[in-house]
């Protein structure tokens, strides 16, 4: 039932002194939308802490587009740390959103960031905290709707049975859509089912209940969804695109919080989409086509963004800044505008060649911090089956003009357990980084403190990607790798951390289940998994207990590889790029060759444009 | 001057904490200003260093969850701003719990604020049950006896000795429990906590069977305590110096 709209602020307050970072729960920030009259309400969550979903672009966007549509308020809630949320739970306070302080259950539309696969049971903890129903066929007709939406939805079965309604793609159009659909059906008095039959109809909305999974000989064991008779719902949704970035104001992030973030800047979209066309990377299928805002547009919404925020640093973000067709320009303008101000500008990610250190030494990136580069693999050949194109030369060429412009540190990115990866790709990791240290030392002689610092992840197979057939590296074999790692590398200027196999492992699981994946998330949040992202709260025992519970082996879910000919969970969902597309790019990347970047070259041929009626849309020339 | 041969403007802030914002930790605070100082469009001198920081120091830190009538923080200023226009700017770019109160020019070479003004005033309410005025100065007194108390935060003990950093105290029953008023002076070892005073009172004999749900804290100024024993407001050093303070109400709707 729906939860009266109150002020609950005076329940918490009291809690404040017993919890850790208590400006995690009070609002009031500088910028916020204080007025809060509705009379529709709606709520973003981010199913992890303040200071981790704060930063996020996506709930600043919709929250802006929310509050200027007449007649609807939209706040924002996270999920408490577990010290407040089992406090909560002890005085009976359901979770409150951050600007009324009103319970999240007492809200109209209810819509979750899905960020990623490990949040998935904090998205239930928030519903559970919030006292609204966990699945939504369990919703009472006036309980809240709940949305889903973000860079996770790729293979959303696994926690589809929570939502009402997953949006695919952008959002800042369809939210609208989403919200009005709502609103219009409960001024009308409809039913619920009839607003769920509704929001099937807006373009980029999959409304998972009325689909049925089917197994059949076709599908793999986890089956496939299938619209139910009767319901119209679309056989295939495709996600949603904004085609003009342009057109959108990137001026939208305005609240400036009190406590420190994880990315505790003004960040300002520069692109969206990048057609590198990295085979492992779902974010560089499911984003496409790429959008550049202008250069004019994004310097100016910098420094407005600046003097509205009072922010001492600004990122320009996006999946690949570096290949912003004006980068340099915008670098050099927002240099020049800023100087004395004491203002830093931050790009999150260098291209790994020559152009991408200048770029890092155009910004003054701190030379203690290091300079990070992503091979991602060890060897050519692995990087050409991949796709990630990034020569020897590159590499060594960027090194070398790092070191020479002062950078001691370098940080390199691999990952382990890539399709075809064998001995001695492993091997020339530890190859490349002492490649790196000793160009290091040519460059600023031997006493000079070098350093280089590899960081391996296991690879994720992911929906969507070129890579999506494949299984994942069994833990045991990861573990040999990493051993073989360690041993050849005898230089001690090169360090090695590795990221925890076994978080990596309930990643790739829940990136392969179908719908019956949801059972696997309620039993491990039954059994207490909660910020599984936190490696401090992460319990692979609890994950394998509750695998074990529901009748899953995890390790071989997380392992599996999927026959080309069977129907994938996840193919009713359509980020545009076909399933031709994708076989083509498998068999090229088995046979080691290497597709171009469409921004630079000619059409790969992915499918997104025709598809979804969309083209790539640069400011300037790619070089 | 500095190095690059500017002339520079220390304008000294006071302002208050308080509502939800009671609960910013000091740093959350630090940062909070130097945003509304970037806001408010005042020509804010930056540090030479590497890091570029923007130059301005705050007065001794208040506890999480205490609320402040008198907090200082002087700001260095590439050019002299009328101090009304000033307070005027900085309070339109500044959150309403950090409301800035009144500002001052002063020397541009004073002490640094932290060390220099050192004794606190607060005003607490203590909610619970059982709590009797006079228990509560028993409890103290025998504390202040033993000299020092001791107390865990995070890893570390800390040691605090209360000859040298109690001044005063003054209990009086109140509607919901007690009211305290309280004298502190921090030393260069330690500083007294208020919530940290009474929750160890809590454990002496005249306050056991008593319990002590919450403490309301609030601090109501800061002064420095000359060495003839008088105590001089951070705004006050001005006087003498031919500059003009200035107070009045700078709040925004925010």
């Amino acid at each position: 039932m729906r939860a009266a709209r109150e002020d609950l602020f005076h329940r918490i307050e009291p809690l404040l002194t017993r919890v850790d970072k208590p400006a995690r729960y009070l609002d009031h920030e500088w910028g916020a939308t204080e007025e809060q009259n509705g009379p529709f309400h709606v709520c973003m969550v981010y199913p992890d802490v303040y200071e981790v979903g704060q930063p996020n672009l996506a709930i600043a966007i919709l929250y802006d587009v929310l509050n200027r549509q007449e007649g609807v308020s939209c706040e924002r809630a996270y999920l408490p740390w577990v010290d407040m949320a089992d406090l909560m739970r002890e005085e009976g306070i359901p979770l409150l959103a951050l600007e009324s302080s009103a319970p999240l259950a007492s809200f109209d539309v209810v819509g979750f960031t899905l960020a990623h696969e490990m949040a998935c049971t904090n998205v239930v903890e928030a519903l559970d905290l919030a006292g609204i129903p966990v699945r939504s066929e369990e919703r009472a007709e006036d309980d809240p709707f709940v949305f889903g939406g973000g860079p996770s939805v790729w293979n959303c079965e696994p926690v589809a049975p929570a939502f009402d309604a997953i949006l695919l793609g952008d959002g800042e159009e369809a939210i609208v859509e989403m919200v009005d659909c709502v609103r219009r059906g409960r001024d009308r008095g409809d039913s619920r089912e009839q607003v769920l039959l509704d929001l099937a109809r807006v373009q980029g909305v999959y409304v998972p209940s009325l689909y049925e999974v089917v197994v059949d000989e076709g599908s793999t064991r986890w089956g496939y969804a299938r619209p139910k008779e009767g319901t119209g719902a679309p056989g295939r949704v495709l996600k949603r695109t904004l085609q003009d970035l342009s057109a959108t104001d990137p001026g939208y992030q305005r609240i400036v919080p009190y406590m420190g973030l994880i990315q505790d800047r003004l960040a300002v979209e520069v692109l969206r989409g990048c057609a590198r066309g990295c085979r492992f990377c779902q974010a560089g299928m499911t984003y496409r086509p790429v959008r550049e805002r202008p250069a004019d547009q994004v310097v100016d919404a910098c420094e407005r963004g600046l003097e509205r925020t009072g922010f001492d640093e600004c990122s320009l973000s996006s999946l690949s800044t570096t290949d912003h067709s004006q980068c340099r320009e915008m670098l050099q303008e927002l240099d020049r505008d800023l100087a004395g101000t004491g203002v830093r500008v931050s790009i999150p990610s260098q291209r790994m060649d020559s152009f991408g250190v200048e770029m890092a030494a155009a910004v003054g990136a701190s030379r203690k911090a290091g300079l990070t580069f992503a091979p991602e693999a060890g060897s050519q050949r692995l990087r050409d089956v991949i796709n990630k194109n990034v020569t020897e030369r590159d590499i060594e060429q960027a090194a070398r003009n790092a070191f020479s412009a002062g950078w001691r540190r370098m940080k390199l990115y691999f990952m382990m357990g890539l399709p075809t990866e064998t001995d001695e790709d492993i091997i020339k990791i530890s190859e490349c980084a002492e490649r790196v240290c000793s160009i290091g030392r040519e460059v600023l002689g031997r006493r000079a403190g070098v350093s280089v610092s590899i960081s391996v992840a296991v690879f994720v197979p992911k929906a969507h990607t070129p890579f999506q057939w494949v299984g994942q590296l069994p833990l045991d074999e990861v573990v040999k790798r990493q051993q073989l790692l360690l041993h050849s590398t005898p230089d001690r200027a090169v360090r090695i951390s590795y990221h925890d196999a076994r978080t990596s492992q309930v990643e790739a699981a829940l990136s392969k289940m179908g719908r019956r994946g949801f059972d696997l998330v309620m039993e491990a949040w039954r059994l207490g998994c909660r910020f599984d992202a936190w490696s401090d709260q992460f319990s692979y025992e609890r994950w394998c207990e509750a695998a074990r519970n529901v009748g899953v082996d995890l390790a071989e879910t997380a392992s599996e590889s999927f026959d080309h000919s069977l129907r994938l969970p996840w193919e009713h969902t359509s980020p545009g790029v076909s399933r031709g597309f994708l076989e083509r790019e498998w068999r090229r990347a088995a046979r080691g060759v290497t597709t171009e970047d469409c921004t630079r070259a000619s059409c790969v041929g992915c499918g997104v444009c025709p598809t979804l009626s969309v083209y790539n849309d640069l400011a300037g020339d790619r070089s | 001057m500095t190095d690059d041969g500017l002339v520079l403007w220390r304008l000294r802030v006071r302002y208050r904490k308080d509502g939800r914002l009671a609960f910013l930790g000091h740093l959350e605070v630090m940062n909070t200003i130097m945003r509304s100082v970037r806001r408010s469009g005042l020509p804010f001198s930056v540090g030479n260093g590497f890091a570029r920081r923007m130059r301005v120091q705050f007065s001794q830190a208040l506890p999480v969850g205490a609320s402040s009538q008198a907090e200082y923080f002087d700001l260095m200023l590439t050019r002299r701003v009328e101090p009304a226009l000033a307070l005027e700017a900085v309070g339109a770019a500044t959150p309403a719990g950090l409301a800035p109160e009144a500002v001052a020019y002063l020397p541009r070479k004073v002490p640094a604020l932290e060390a220099w003004a050192t004794v606190s005033r607060w005003s607490c309410d203590l909610m619970g049950e059982g709590l009797d005025a006079g228990d509560l100065e028993r409890a103290v007194a025998r504390m202040r006896d033993r000299g020092a108390l001791e107390y865990r935060r995070g890893e570390k003990t800390k040691r605090v000795d209360l000859t040298e950093t109690l001044v005063s105290i003054a209990v009086d029953e109140a509607p919901d429990g007690l009211r305290v008023d309280l004298m502190t002076r921090s030393t260069n070892e330690a500083s007294l906590r208020p919530a940290v005073l009474f929750d160890k009172a809590m454990g002496e004999e005249p306050l056991l069977g008593a319990r002590l749900d919450y403490a309301r804290v609030t601090r109501l100024g800061q002064w420095h305590a000359t060495e003839d024993g008088r105590l001089v407001e951070p705004l006050e050093m001005t006087f003498g110096e031919g500059e003009q303070g200035y107070s009045g109400s700078a709040h925004t709707e925010q």
